[in-house]
C-alpha cells in the first residue's frame, strides 16, 4: 500500500500521472518512458505496434492513455472540417513504468485552491440550441438520422488542481469509469459511468448506458426500474442503443455469438439510477485491435444513431471541436486485451482553459427546452467543483 | 452465398449476423458492390439504412436486373426500397417510430405464415408505404395491428420479400424463425 503523504507528493513533483477506476480501488501509473501524440497520420501504426510489443505478464505492459473525438472520426474514413478551439492533441497514449494500487478513498485535499474568479460561458445558447434541435427534427422524420446528440460546452479560464478535483469528484460522483490525467500542460478529469470496450482473450463486452434517473429519497431499484419501462422515449433509445452496439460487436464477433448479458438493469450510484446494459460476444479469429477499435468507437450512445449518418450530420453542425468528449479513454495491453471508456462527464484543462462538454439526445418526442436544461444539471455536477 | 447490400446503417451488421445462422454471408457497402459477388449470390438482401430509396440509385438498378432472377429480401429501408422500385410512393408518416416495439398481424392467406398469428417487432421507421399499392405478384401480408401500416409485402412467385420491421432486432419475436422460413421458400 502505498505512504500517505504520496499522493500529494506525486502531485507536487509536476511529475505526468494517471489515476483511473478498478475493481476496488484506483490504479495510478506514473514514471512514463515513452509519450506518444496521435495524429492522423500515426494513430493506426501506434495501435498496430502496440500489440506486437513483448508481453512478459507485467502490470505495466500496455498503453495508457486517450483517443479523442476527431481522431475517432478520421480512423472510420469520416473527415471533420476545420473547428475552432483549443488546438489541443487528438490523442495521447503513456507507456508507464509503475503501477501502484490506490484505496477507494483518495487522501489528498488542497486547502489553498484558487477560486473561480470568471464564470463559465456557454457556447450555444438557449436561442440556437432551438434552432439546432429543431433542424435535427426534420432530419429525424425525413429518416436521416434515428436519434442525435447535441453538444454544448461551458468554459472558464482558470488554473485548477487537478487532483484535488478529482478527490472530490469521486466523493460525490464515483462512477465505474472514472479517470484523470495530469501531465506538463494539462489534465483530464472524469467520473465517466459508461464502459465501451472490455476485451480479455477472445471475449468482448460492451455497456452502453441510456437512461438516467435522480435518486429521491421515495426512489428504490425496483421503482427506476419501473420509471425506465414507463418512460417510453427513455426505453426507445435504450433499445436503439443496444440494437447499434449488438451491430457493432458482430461486425468483429463470430456468426451467432453476440448475446444481450443484461437486458436494461438498473445500476445504482451516489446520486443516480442508470439504465443499463451488457452486451458481449466471442472475437472471429485474427481480429486485430485496430479493427475491434474501429467497429466500435467512437461509441455511438453518445453519438446518435445510425452512426455514419449522424456523424456526418454533427459534422456540419458543430463548430467548434469536441476535443476528448465522447473519445475514449483506457489502455492497450501488449498481448491485445483492452479497456477503454466513453470521456464524458469530463473536465479539460488545457493551458489553463477549462473546458466541460455535455451531449443529449434529439429523439423525435424530444423537447428543446428539456433537453438544454438536462444539459446544464449535466455541466453542473462538475462546475460545482469551482466553487 | 448471400449478398447484404449495405446502406451505411449501425443496424447492417444485426443482419449479417442473423443470416450467417444459415448460409454465407458477405456484405459491401452499396456504393462498392463487387459485380462477381453479385452474381455468384443465391440471395440478395437490401439492409436498412439512413434517408429514403431515392437516396440509393445503384440499389434500385440492381433490383431491377436481378429481379425475378434471384432471391431478393429487404429490410426497413430495403423493404422501401423494392416498394420505390415497383412504383409504390413512399411518404413521411406521422408518428415515427424509432426504437418501437409494436404488435404486428398476418393479414392474408396467402402468406407463407399463418393467417391472423400476431407478434411483436422492432420499428425504426419514420418513413411508410402510401396506400393503395398494387404491383403484379406482390401483397401486403402483415400489417400493424393498430395503424394498419404495412409491415411485410411477399412475391411468392418471383420469390421477393420485405420488412417494414426489424427481424435482425432484439425487440423482434422470432426473427431468425421468420428469415429461416423465408430462405427456404
Amino acid at each position: 500500500m502505498i505512504k500517505k503523504n504520496y499522493l500529494e507528493n506525486l502531485n507536487n513533483s509536476k511529475k505526468p500521472f494517471i489515476i483511473y477506476r478498478s475493481n476496488k480501488g484506483f490504479d495510478l501509473y506514473t514514471d512514463f518512458s515513452k509519450k506518444i501524440i496521435l495524429t492522423k497520420n500515426n494513430i493506426e501504426k501506434f495501435i498496430n505496434q502496440s500489440t506486437k510489443l513483448k508481453y512478459k505478464n507485467k502490470e505495466t505492459d500496455l498503453f495508457v492513455g486517450f483517443f479523442g473525438y476527431e481522431i475517432l472520426n478520421n480512423l472510420i474514413g469520416i473527415k471533420v472540417k476545420k473547428q475552432k478551439g483549443l488546438k489541443f492533441p487528438k490523442g495521447i497514449f503513456y507507456k508507464p513504468e509503475t503501477k501502484q494500487k490506490l484505496p477507494n478513498k483518495l487522501n489528498y485535499k488542497n486547502l489553498e485552491i484558487t477560486k473561480s474568479k470568471t464564470l463559465f460561458k456557454i457556447n450555444i445558447n438557449r436561442a440556437s440550441y432551438k434552432i439546432i434541435f429543431d433542424k435535427f427534427k426534420k432530419k429525424i422524420k425525413s429518416g436521416e438520422t434515428y436519434q442525435i446528440k447535441i453538444c454544448t460546452k461551458y468554459r472558464n479560464k482558470t488554473q485548477i488542481d487537478a487532483l484535488d478535483f478529482f478527490c472530490r469528484l469521486v466523493k460525490s460522483n464515483m462512477a465505474p469509469e472514472a479517470f484523470m490525467i495530469k501531465d506538463k500542460d494539462y489534465s483530464i478529469i472524469s467520473c465517466s459511468p459508461e464502459n465501451l470496450i472490455n476485451k480479455k482473450n477472445d471475449f468482448i463486452t460492451t455497456k452502453p448506458i441510456a437512461g438516467t434517473l435522480k435518486k429521491t429519497k421515495k426512489l428504490n431499484r425496483i421503482k427506476a426500474l419501473a420509471f425506465f419501462k414507463k418512460n417510453i422515449k427513455e426505453s426507445k433509445e435504450h433499445n436503439m442503443i443496444v440494437d447499434m452496439e449488438r451491430n457493432d460487436l458482430s461486425r468483429i464477433c463470430k456468426a451467432g455469438s453476440v448475446k444481450i448479458l443484461k437486458k436494461k438493469i438498473v445500476e445504482e450510484y451516489k446520486d443516480l439510477y442508470h439504465n443499463v446494459s451488457l452486451i458481449g460476444g466471442k472475437l472471429k479469429d485474427n481480429i486485430s485491435p485496430l479493427e475491434i477499435i474501429k467497429a466500435m468507437m467512437p461509441g455511438g450512445s453518445v453519438i446518435g444513431c445510425p452512426k455514419i449518418s449522424t456523424l456526418n450530420l454533427l459534422n456540419t453542425q458543430e463548430k467548434e471541436s469536441r476535443n476528448v468528449y465522447t473519445g475514449s479513454f483506457g489502455y492497450i495491453k501488449f498481448n491485445g486485451d483492452m479497456r477503454f471508456n466513453i470521456i464524458i462527464r469530463s473536465i479539460l484543462n488545457y493551458k489553463n482553459n477549462s473546458e466541460i462538454s455535455v451531449a443529449s439526445g434529439v429523439v423525435i418526442d424530444s423537447n428543446a427546452k428539456h433537453e438544454f436544461n438536462e444539459n446544464y444539471i449535466k455541466a453542473k455536477a462538475l462546475m460545482d467543483l469551482y466553487k | 452465398m448471400i449478398y447484404i447490400i449495405d446502406h451505411k446503417d449501425s443496424f447492417t451488421h444485426n443482419v449479417v449476423h442473423q443470416f450467417e445462422n444459415f448460409d454465407d454471408v458477405m456484405c459491401d457497402n452499396h456504393s462498392e458492390i463487387n459485380e462477381n459477388k453479385l452474381k455468384k449470390s443465391k440471395v440478395i438482401v437490401f439492409s436498412p439504412g439512413p434517408g429514403a430509396p431515392k437516396d440509393y440509385p445503384r440499389s434500385s438498378n440492381i433490383y431491377k436486373r436481378f429481379k425475378g432472377k434471384k432471391k431478393i429480401i429487404g429490410i426497413c429501408l430495403g423493404f422501401q426500397q423494392i416498394l420505390h422500385c415497383e412504383k409504390g410512393k413512399i411518404i413521411q408518416q406521422k408518428k415515427i417510430y424509432h426504437g418501437y416495439q409494436s404488435k404486428i398481424k398476418v393479414t392474408s392467406e396467402n402468406s407463407l405464415f399463418t393467417k391472423n398469428r400476431k407478434f411483436k417487432v422492432g420499428r425504426y421507421h419514420s418513413l411508410k408505404l402510401k396506400e393503395p399499392f398494387a404491383a403484379k405478384n406482390f401483397e401486403i401480408t402483415m400489417r400493424c395491428d393498430i395503424s394498419n401500416v404495412a409491415m411485410a409485402i411477399e412475391n411468392n412467385k418471383e420469390k421477393i420479400y420485405g420488412f417494414q420491421f426489424h427481424p435482425e432486432s432484439f425487440l423482434t419475436e422470432n426473427g431468425n424463425l421468420l428469415i429461416k422460413k423465408i430462405l427456404s421458400a
